[in-house]
């Protein structure tokens, strides 16, 4: 199974590094190589650090029955940021053409990421009664 | 202690000692899980296949293959696969990132190299890795017409979608068993550490913070919710929740977006011009040719299709126009034409298209001069565009002034 989906894969992969090369005009291949390898060097070393190091601060930070909330709060809210980098940056008003990102998506990321944290406040909420309830019910039990 | 066997016990307390940063221990989240990284591996395996075989078919459209006819119909055939491909790729960018995230420990675990087979498998993540990053990357940049690069983005997306479904046979391969296991009941699966050393190890016991169910739930909820915000614009009851979506299907001239208006085809004199005629000729009996009013007066077949781009975004319009066959009829065109249609714009790869047999003699492919009942506005392609069944929208070409028979 490995040696036979590796050879095979192997295969596919150099059909498309051929398809790249044989192409050049279109696909540029110097300045495709930037983006393919600056993209994997730029997660491994710059985005996933910082975001280790981030997970380890909050960590330290963070009151133990929150930190699960904070921690999704966080994560959902940083991967709609990065969707949104090129709508709130707004590329596209070089093209001139009026359909094309048509809202204010800076407000409508702050109006996603508020509903976001809206929920997670909620649920730390429902978690935080929910504890209690049951810490309750187990005192009631003990006597 | 000579400095020789200083360097030998630092190493080896580097790779050995739990609290030391190259060890696995150091990676305290109890995440890092070959169960999780199972789940996200094979969603994201099923993501990037959709964007793959619904990708092929988009380049299949583009790029026809004389032995392999695509279909026409059903007429939404391209306007669903196309936003499933855009939506698949949006979604998957959480998961992506999450996956990594996981198994992130094992880019500097130690020794680098167990085996001629481990060393084949690390090769091969380059191309999956630095690849899926691309491709999400370049795809989430492009619907939001962002081009921070030189190169074709349809041409590079295109061979790298190729290089990155090698990366996923190979690693498909490669974490077969370990992902079966990893996926299995509770009462079949071997205790983490076991299981694995190098993620297993810290991921037992209790943790504050997300649990792996948790971590897993997040980012899962991030891929719906950011499939929630966008995928409006080509489900359009959904609409309104799409915030973040790079287009409206209710926002443009006659209340539809467009791709590319008028002045970016640099056809703002030549089409509304008293000048302009659609001439139909090739091979064909009689070449006719009509000035715009005349078209007009013509136009009597109604046909509701979609317009779908590429891109993601789609909507439904009633079009009103002329249909290609009865003119291929007029010209006394022979019963097996194919049509290549050409537009005022110059210089663009999309300036024409082309008509197989079945789309040319097809009763609801249109040369429309109406757009839900109203003339065409210029930036929809006024006086004539092309409009056709479970066609790519870069192919309904705009601004029509040629029918080549060929």
């Amino acid at each position: 199974m490995f040696w036979v989906s590796a050879i095979f894969g192997w295969a596919v992969i150099a059909y498309g590094v051929r398809g790249l090369l044989h192409h050049h005009v279109d696909t540029r291949p110097s300045n495709l190589a930037k983006f393919f390898v600056g993209g994997a060097l730029a997660h491994d070393l710059l985005f996933a650090p910082v975001v280790l190091v981030v997970g380890v601060l909050l960590a330290r930070a963070a009151p133990r029955p929150a930190r699960g909330w904070l921690q999704a709060g966080l994560l959902v809210s940083g991967f709609l940021v990065l969707f949104s980098y090129p709508l709130v940056r707004d590329y596209a008003k070089v093209i001139h053409n009026p359909s094309s990102l048509p809202h204010n998506y800076t407000a409508n990321l702050a109006v996603t990421v508020g509903v976001v944290w809206g929920a997670v406040i909620v649920g730390a909420l429902g978690t935080a009664v929910g504890r209690r309830r049951s810490s309750r019910r187990a005192r009631r039990g003990l006597r | 202690m000579s400095a020789r066997d200083a360097i030998e016990r630092r190493v080896r307390e580097l790779t050995t000692d739990p609290d030391e940063p190259l060890h696995q221990h150091a990676y305290q989240s109890p995440l890092r899980d070959e169960r999780l990284a199972a789940w996200l591996g094979a969603s994201l395996g099923i993501l990037f296949s959709i964007c793959f075989v619904t990708g092929l078919y988009s380049h299949l459209h583009q790029h026809p293959l004389s032995w392999l006819p695509v279909p026409s119909r059903p007429v939404g055939l391209y306007r669903v696969t196309q936003g499933l491909h855009v939506a698949a790729g949006i979604a998957s960018m959480p998961i992506l990132l999450a996956k990594l995230w996981v198994v992130w420990p094992r880019f500097v675990s130690l020794p680098p190299i167990k085996s001629a087979a481990h060393l084949v498998e690390r090769i091969g993540l380059f191309p999956l890795v630095a690849g899926g990053i691309f491709m999400v990357f370049s795809g989430i940049a492009n619907i939001a017409q962002w081009y921070p690069w030189r190169f074709g983005f349809p041409a590079a997306h295109y061979w790298v979608a190729w290089i990155v479904v090698g990366g996923l046979v190979a690693h498909v391969g490669a974490k077969w068993a370990i992902a079966r296991r990893a996926l299995a009941r509770p009462s079949r699966r071997p205790p983490l550490p076991a299981a694995d050393g190098v993620l297993g190890a810290v991921a037992e016991g209790t943790h504050p913070g997300l649990s792996r169910r948790g971590f897993l739930g997040t980012v899962f909820g991030a891929a719906g919710v950011l499939t929630l915000t966008t995928v409006g614009q080509t489900v359009t009851p959904l609409r309104r929740l799409a915030l973040l979506a790079p287009r409206d299907p209710a926002v443009g001239p006659q209340g539809r977006p467009v791709n590319r208006s008028a002045a970016n085809a640099g056809v703002l004199q030549s089409a509304p011009s008293p000048d302009y005629r659609l001439v139909v000729d090739g091979k064909v009996r009689r070449r006719l040719s009509f000035d715009a009013s005349q078209l007009e007066t013509m136009a009597a077949h109604e046909a509701t299709l979609p317009i779908s781009c590429v891109e993601g975004w789609s909507y439904s319009a009633r079009w009103r126009g002329v249909r290609v066959r009865d003119l291929l009829v007029m010209a006394g065109a022979a019963p097996t034409a194919t049509a290549r249609v050409h537009s005022l714009e110059q210089g663009s790869v999309y300036s024409s298209s082309f008509l197989d047999h079945a789309q040319a003699h097809d009763r609801d492919t249109l040369l429309a001069t109406h757009l839900d009942g109203i003339r065409l506005d210029l930036d929809h392609g006024f006086p004539l565009r092309l409009i056709g069944p479970g066609r790519p929208g870069v192919n309904q070409t705009k601004w029509v002034t040629r029918l080549v028979v060929e």
